[in-house]
């Protein structure tokens, strides 16, 4: 990861909002990526936690890796998940610190964002909120957050030393960032990294 | 990057065959592509 913004701010913002409106609205249309319930099990989520939830909760989820497979959520921990999607993380996350934790999603789709509270209400999870928010500049105060988790999401944002600065604000001393993303394995040319299109595809 | 944002005892899971099988699989297999869970802890 390098902190120099490469493409345009504005320009993947917008591809990305237009990307995650369709994955949103149209889970089971055609996407380069996997989604929902088999993308699940093949992150390995533990398959009795996601078979509880409904599928509206499911089927719109587009995470790279399983945030929780390295550290389970304590009872009671604040959480902000970062990139929140329709919910999916910030549900599971939700069922692992219990009611007298608090889960705050935040997202810049608002497609995703009507989604991910209505299946809040319908789950009748109190302890989940969702706000529109960018990675860079979360509506969360300093040091709230026991816990910052995220999926697939940091990787998509222009100005990464940006967004860890951010997540550094949010968390506590001492607090814990726990997130997937994708990381290639072999150099991407320059020219590739330029192009916004395939930031997003 | 992790550690110059203000974070230590980072951690890196196995990789993970995210797009094995997906429309996009060809262009992540190109670039040797994964997916990964990250831990790190604020200082």
């Amino acid at each position: 990861m390098s902190n120099e913004t490469l493409v345009d701010v504005d320009t993947l913002r917008s591809q990305v909002r237009e990307k995650y409106r369709d994955v949103a609205n149209d889970p089971q249309g055609t996407h380069h990526f996997h989604t929902g319930r088999p993308l699940a099990t093949r992150l390995g989520y533990d398959q009795a936690v996601v078979d509880a939830l409904p599928d509206r909760a499911v089927e719109s989820f587009a995470g790279v890796g399983n945030p929780f497979s390295l550290r389970r959520l304590e009872p009671g921990e604040r959480v902000v998940d970062v990139g929140s999607g329709a919910g999916f993380d910030s549900f599971i996350a939700a069922t692992q610190v219990g009611p007298t934790g608090h889960v705050i999603g935040i997202d810049m789709t608002p497609e995703m964002l009507a989604k991910s509270r209505t299946t809040a209400a319908h789950l009748d999870f109190d302890h989940v909120e969702f706000c529109e928010g960018l990675a860079e500049t979360m509506p969360v105060e300093d040091g709230w957050a026991d816990v910052v988790i995220s999926n697939g999401v940091i990787n998509l944002c222009a100005d990464k030393q940006a967004v860890f600065a951010e997540i550094h604000r949010v968390l506590r001393r001492g607090g814990v960032l726990q997130f997937a993303d994708i990381a290639n394995g072999r150099p991407v040319p320059i020219e590739a990294m330029r192009d916004v299109d395939l930031w997003t595809g | 990057m992790l550690e110059d944002s203000g974070f230590d005892n980072v951690r890196i899971g196995p990789p993970v065959d995210t797009f094995g099988g997906a429309i996009g699989e060809a262009k992540a297999r190109s670039f040797e592509v994964y997916g990964y869970a990250f831990l790190a802890h604020r200082i």
